[in-house]
């Protein structure tokens, strides 16, 4: 008789839990010393379901021919000079945002979950973050190759890793992760898997994707689709720490809440700079970024809160805030950037009139009374060869360290300043959101590295702004800065077009 | 319009897939679950093995399903479209408690017609032969004159397998159960096929079994109960019972007896509609029953629902508060003509809630 063919879960198991062993001679607590610190009760890890299974040799298979697929069309985009084959060179920009904000942080993701693939007492939990974290790394590697062909032909892609940790807005995404990093295992998982990988992932996914699509980048797009086939497997992993969570124990319910606030709130003010490459930096539109977070959040967020209040969680906090802030977001992101365009690593642009018809079609209730009349004067300051930049840095926010350029939701014309005082110093904060984060680990909070700080206290060398952004940042200044029109990107596109 | 059968294995669910239907979107409306996240060939979550038979793999992505994977017939649900009858092969668990009972058809000669409310008749038949069936699982019945099959929970238990019992409310509006409650009559002979379904006790589980029952969704509880009992089952065993009043509240004596017979076995009548002062019992929905009987303190139960979709909607709530989860929680949704098409948004947190 045949012998009776393993299902894949049992094949699973047998592959990768039954290779754990009993800690016979040590104390497991010390072998899992970060486990219980958070709080967080464990009663049964072996209820944790594996929320995918694959085995290494099947990852492996898989991931080279991913691989192979995906440098043959990095090849022939190269050997076609695809970067011709773009809408615009004004996206390239787009690029440059992406590289130096989101390439490191797709590192720091792979050093995470490295760390607490080694941390967690269950094995299904650590086999499943190892295999994220090698994700991550080749995700790094994937889209600093995707992006390499363009920092042959345009400015400002040549030290994104230089400026990843230093910049003032690099710093953004930079310090989001190293919060999450130095949470506990259970933190990190949440913060990263659940909110940001599940919760808050088609929102960065579309305007990349989607906008390279539609952007003629062929490069970008085929590395998209690359690394979505890991994604998924990402976000089954923060569907299934937040159950696993909720499950083992009630008293773990108001810590996931907490959690949930915390990291929804730090994601919605991430991805500041995502709405601006959506609604201003993609020559060719997708969707505006309040349709995005309509669809990708409302909606699909919506249904998940739904189910998840089952388990007692809310929705949460501050998302009605959030939400009512989608419609100024991008418009003040934008125009902060192109106010300190002269200190950007890329250049920034007054939108066409066509553009600027769009934005008023899309933000009716908000662009023509609060922004349009600020780029008709940008206009015409620019027609009057008064283009203007505004000197210095902007203030930023001890928790999200973007710039304090957020305001109130019943008075968009009011900035928000929230702060509060810690040990003798005054701390200021850009929401009640990242006010409540900072107040609940001050001492976390209190060592943030805010760049603008950091250049004023004279720990970024430099006498003045301009030295600090060629030898701190290692911006090519002149070239990687400034508007667009004039830049040397623009006037060697013009000379290939024109050729 | 065409359809074609898919067989999903490794549990043998069936599913029909009309023409140009993906097998992921055909097997979420038949409540059969799938594994799936994207929804639209990019992430791979979907990935299932063909058996046999012929299939479209639709847009799936180059990178979601790999060249090698195309060749071993390897397709994604949510892109694939039967071009042939499927038997598929899903990363599923198989219940250990699932008996794998093959479905045959049947002729069913009408023995009795009873009216156990006013608005739910019970249907007793004779089967040409036994059925082997597990208490919980339903049957498809095939009504003259119209189309498709209309399914029904055994409300017998198995040992008497030469018979079935049916209980069926009248749906305003819907053809078939007007037909049964109008039409049939005592001598007739219907085509049955059976028996179907993942709703059975998970017996190899020895926690007490909490049954939410709602209408005529008491069919299945009745016969998991009576199989139970039959068997000498100890464990603890509560029967929730919601109806609106008195006249709808069917079967109330044959549990009033169980429950004096057999002290594992509790009776908990709820009734949300109930006029009359002479009303002793709970007053209320019956997940509000269930709920201020165990104080809201539900873990450590297995617990069984069968009812109108609201009221098992309502049930998960309570049982997931008095932290009951997925893995404890099976149920029978009687979805009917009166329900319309539920569009609304789903996550993907739950399987099979």
């Amino acid at each position: 008789m045949a012998a009776k063919k393993l299902n894949m879960k049992d094949k699973y198991k047998m592959l990768t839990r039954d290779l754990d062993w009993e800690f016979s001679y040590q104390d497991r607590k010390e072998a899992f010393p970060y486990e219980e610190y958070e709080g967080i009760k464990i009663t049964d890890w072996s209820k944790w379901e594996d929320p995918f299974r694959l085995t290494m040799d099947a990852y492996w298979k898989y991931q080279a021919e991913k691989e192979k697929k995906l440098y043959a069309i990095f090849d022939a985009f190269a050997q076609n000079n695809g970067h011709l084959n773009i809408s615009d060179p004004r996206y390239v920009n787009a690029l440059k945002v992406f590289l130096g904000g989101v390439t490191p942080v797709e590192y720091q993701a792979y050093q995470g979950f490295a760390h607490v693939g080694r941390q967690f007492g269950g094995v299904g939990a650590r086999v499943a973050c190892q295999m994220q974290s090698i994700d991550e790394l080749r995700h790094v590697q994937t889209q600093i190759h995707a992006m390499s062909h363009y920092n042959k032909f345009f400015d400002g892609l040549h030290n994104w890793n230089g400026m990843q940790d230093k910049v003032w807005y690099m710093s953004v995404p930079t310090s989001f992760f190293h919060d999450a990093r130095s949470s506990g295992p259970f933190e990190f998982l949440l913060a990263i898997s659940f909110s940001f990988e599940y919760v808050l992932t088609n929102l960065l996914f579309v305007p990349f994707m989607s906008g390279a699509a539609y952007n003629g980048d062929m490069a970008t797009v085929t590395f998209g689709f690359s690394s979505q086939s890991d994604e998924a497997r990402h976000m089954t992993l923060g569907l299934e720490v937040i159950k696993f969570l909720l499950e083992q124990h009630e008293d773990n319910v108001p810590i996931v809440q907490k959690w949930v606030d915390k990291w929804f709130w730090r994601g919605t003010r991430v991805l500041g700079i995502v709405s601006m490459m959506m609604d201003y930096m993609l020559p060719n539109k997708v969707m505006s970024w309040r349709e995005a977070w309509e669809i990708y959040f409302e909606q699909a967020g919506g249904a998940l809160f739904k189910d998840l209040a089952r388990y007692g969680i809310k929705p949460p906090k501050y998302v009605d805030i959030a939400t009512a802030q989608m419609d100024h977001m991008s418009h003040q992101t934008w125009w902060n950037f192109y106010n300190f365009g002269e200190a950007a690593g890329f250049h920034t642009w007054i939108p066409s009139d066509k553009e600027l018809d769009w934005l008023s079609e899309k933000y009716p209730q908000t662009f023509d009374k609060y922004y349009r009349p600020r780029w008709e004067l940008a206009k015409k300051m620019e027609a009057e060869g008064k283009r203007f930049y505004s000197k210095g840095l902007p203030q930023l926010c001890n928790t999200c360290q973007v710039a304090m350029i957020n305001t109130e939701v019943d008075d968009p014309t009011m900035l928000v300043y929230r702060s509060t005082e810690y040990k003798g110093e005054k701390y200021h904060f850009c929401s009640d959101g990242c006010h409540d984060i900072f107040v609940d680990e001050p001492e976390k909070f209190v060592q943030s590295w805010l760049p603008v700080h950091q250049i004023l206290q004279g720990n970024c060398g430099g006498a003045d702004l301009e030295t600090v952004m060629r030898e701190y940042y290692g911006m090519d200044v002149g070239v990687d800065n400034l508007d667009m029109k004039g830049s040397p990107d623009e006037l060697r596109w013009k000379e290939w077009k024109s050729a | 319009m065409m359809s074609f059968l898919v067989t999903v294995e490794p549990t043998g669910e069936q599913i029909e897939v009309e023409e140009g239907q993906t097998i992921l979107d055909a097997a979420l409306r038949q409540g059969v679950w799938l594994p799936f996240a994207c929804g639209h060939g990019t992430c791979a979550t979907c990935k299932i093995q063909v058996l046999d038979g012929d299939v479209d793999v639709g847009a799936a992505s180059s990178f979601a399903l790999m060249d090698m994977e195309r060749d071993e017939g390897k397709v994604l649900a949510c892109c694939a479209i039967p071009e042939s009858d499927l038997v598929i092969e899903a990363d599923i668990d198989v219940d250990a408690d699932f008996a794998g009972h093959p479905v045959e058809d049947f002729d069913a000669v009408v023995t009795a017609i009873v009216d156990l409310s006013p608005t739910i008749k019970g249907i007793h038949f004779r089967l040409d032969r036994p059925m082997a069936f597990q208490a919980g699982q339903y049957v498809n019945l095939t009504l003259p004159n119209l189309e498709g099959t209309r399914a029904f929970s055994i409300a017998n238990k198995p040992s008497q397998a030469d018979q079935l019992e049916l209980h069926v409310r009248l749906v305003p509006g819907g053809a078939g159960t007007t037909w049964l409650h109008e039409q049939l009559a005592v001598g007739d002979t219907l085509r049955v096929s059976g028996p179907y379904g993942q709703f059975f006790v998970r017996k190899s589980d020895d926690k007490g079994a909490i049954f939410i029952a709602g209408g005529s969704g008491l069919s299945s509880p009745q016969a998991m109960i009576l199989d139970l009992l039959e068997a000498g089952d100890s464990r603890p065993l509560y029967l929730f019972q919601g109806a609106r009043n008195q006249a709808e509240l069917y079967n109330r004596e044959l549990f009033e007896e169980l429950a004096q017979q057999f002290d594992n076995f509790h009776y908990i009548p709820a009734l949300n509609a109930e006029e009359s002062e002479d009303w002793q019992g709970f007053r209320g929905f019956v997940h509000d029953a269930a709920r201020d009987y165990f104080d809201g303190k539900l873990e450590g139960h297995k617990a069984y629902l069968c009812g109108p979709p609201p009221m098992i909607d309502a049930a998960i709530t309570t049982l997931m508060q008095g932290r009951v989860f997925e893995r404890d929680i099976h149920m029978e949704r009687f979805v009917t003509a009166a329900d319309g098409a539920d569009d609304s948004e789903r996550s993907a947190l739950f399987r099979r809630i």
